[in-house]
């Protein structure tokens, strides 16, 4: 076993021991429990609801496990001086960083996976109720689910990155948690400025906008919850487009994490 | 004794203090528990990827509220209802998930009857058949709007087409055609309800369809009356009491609203309540 499949499996393991990550799986959970009763408040749309609830509870357990994750477990082994000890060993930086970052991943896909399969039982129990929409659309279902893991993945990719600079947490944490924003607005901003209002805006701003589309991740990419909670046509080509898009936004904000963690000066 | 003694003090003040606040919190004024909703356009920027989970929150919100208005309005009592905001947060709701069900639906329930809006409704119909190309309820909602409340028959049928096209079913042809050319307002009116009471689940907005389907057919009951009674003596009714006492009908019924019916110079039957228009209403100080 080499250096990057100790730390993977020593994080995956120190993660699934973890009684507050335990705490947050399991309000997940709870939540879950209660969709059939919340979803009976909808007039016409039950089934609708049960989805939306099912996915929205998943979506936000993998955000708050991807950003706390991401952003305390590199400025917590910095902190408590726990790098100093790793790295003294025959273990290069960018093995460390990988390794933690694939354990943290390999968690996050464990618990999306986890949660969205007890999401697809609840719908199935809720598959008969009231539904306005068309035929229920599992495979869109599980789209949604991989798309929430995959966004949770590279929302940790940035937090590592922050981490991997930061001497404080707050950076990690706030910084995650602001690109998560912004990144999940951009498609909005750019949809806005194909409008006629927006061509209207002056030029700098719109340049302004265009450039900040393309640096900032596009969270809207890995969207698919519509399709699952109204069983529209599976947007194959938008599934391709997210899991390459994955890939290659994913692949460099890890090395460009890799490259500055390699740099810096541990104390 | 002592270690007791801050926690048992605590609790009293904790009971006299949670009495007060949940009455307090209960007779809050209704627009303040309705709260407020950004518009859908600038929610869309900040909510990220829970767009259907916040329209349909928004959605259930408005809905409960209106549940209140309903038991209000059963109580005999008015109070005035938020119907701006209420429309306003549909509407964002529907920026946010124009596939939600629900928030048409309330539209339709909510916006034309009561208030009068069946115009705007019909623009959120608009908005939304773009995106529930399936759905037969949009375009029989907005054809049923055109019909009877905009007098717009043109559009009410191609709407109806629309609707039976989508439903695979020439029922809505069929009732385009006899609601149009064969049956008056009323029949209309009631036809709709009846369909609508029918398929609700919901049993706030079940009673408000009933109710209005109940006044309806009172109206409905003292409208013929009214022309029996025109037929037999040549001339209308002075009064509503003229119809019971020429044995056309036993009473006058009571209108569900609270009001009183009472017939108008061109032969109309109305009533006092106006099928809860709150303008004209007592307000609940």
């Amino acid at each position: 076993m080499n250096g990057f499949s100790h730390i993977l499996r020593a994080t995956v393991v120190g993660l699934l021991r973890d009684r507050v990550l335990h705490a947050i799986v399991g309000a997940g959970l709870l939540i879950l429990v209660l969709v059939p009763l919340l979803s009976g408040f909808s007039m016409r749309q039950v089934r609708e609801l049960a989805i939306t609830l099912s996915l929205s509870c998943n979506s936000l357990v993998l955000l708050v496990l991807a950003i706390m994750l991401g952003a305390a477990s590199i400025w917590r082994d910095v902190e408590r001086r726990y790098t100093a000890s790793l790295l003294g060993l025959p273990l290069a930086r960018h093995t460390y960083i990988a390794g933690r970052f694939a354990g943290i991943a390999v968690f996050l896909l464990v618990c999306g996976a986890f949660l969205g399969l007890c999401g697809c039982v609840v719908v199935w129990f809720m598959r008969t109720e009231m539904s306005a929409g068309l035929a229920l659309n599992w495979f869109n279902l599980v789209l949604a689910v991989w798309g929430d893991i995959c966004r949770s993945i590279l929302l940790l990719a940035l937090a590592v990155l922050f981490s991997s600079i930061s001497t404080s947490l707050f950076l990690p944490v706030f910084g995650t948690l602001g690109i998560y924003l912004a990144g999940s607005a951009s498609q909005e901003v750019m949809d806005y400025l194909a409008t006629e209002a927006g061509k209207q805006l002056p030029q700098a701003t719109r340049t302004i906008a265009e450039i900040l589309y393309f640096i900032l991740p596009n969270f809207s990419v890995f969207d698919f919850k519509v399709y699952a909670v109204y069983g529209l046509a599976t947007p194959l080509k938008g599934a391709m487009f997210a899991a390459a898009y994955f890939v290659v936004y994913g692949g460099i904000v890890l090395l460009l994490a890799i490259r500055l963690f390699s740099r810096r000066e541990l104390p | 004794m002592r270690k007791w003694l801050w926690p048992v003090l605590f609790l009293a003040v904790y009971v006299n203090l949670v009495v007060p606040l949940k009455s307090f919190m209960d007779n809050r004024p209704v627009a303040v528990k309705l709260g407020y909703l950004p518009d859908g356009k600038v929610l869309r920027y900040t909510v990220a990827d829970q767009k259907p989970l916040v329209a349909e929150l928004a959605v259930l919100k408005v809905l409960f509220y209106f549940g209140s208005l309903v038991e209000q309005w059963q109580n005999q009592i008015a109070i005035p209802p938020e119907y701006y905001n209420m429309y306003r947060m549909i509407e964002s709701a529907v920026r946010l998930d124009p596939y939600n069900m629900d928030a048409y639906y309330f539209a339709q329930a909510a916006f034309t009857w009561e208030v009068g809006h069946a115009e705007d409704v019909n623009h959120l119909l608009s908005y939304g058949m773009n995106y529930r190309t399936w759905d037969w309820y949009l375009p029989f909602f907005r054809g049923f709007n055109a019909a009877y409340f905009l007098k717009d028959y043109q559009s009410a049928a191609e709407d109806m087409k629309r609707a039976a096209e989508l439903s695979g079913s020439a029922l809505f042809t069929n009732l385009a055609a006899r609601y149009f050319y064969e049956a008056g307002h009323n029949d209309l009116g009631i036809a709709f309800l009846r369909a609508m009471v029918q398929r609700e689940r919901d049993p706030k907005v079940k009673k408000a369809f009933s109710l209005r389907l109940e006044a309806l057919e009172k109206v409905k009951q003292l409208q013929s009356a009214v022309v029996a009674y025109q037929k037999k003596f040549g001339r209308l009714p002075s009064q509503l009491g003229d119809l019971v006492n020429s044995g056309m009908i036993d009473a006058i019924p009571s209108d569900p609203y609270g009001g009183q019916f009472y017939i108008q110079p061109d032969g109309k039957v109305r009533s006092t309540s106006s099928f809860a228009d709150q303008t004209k209403r007592r307000v609940q100080q």
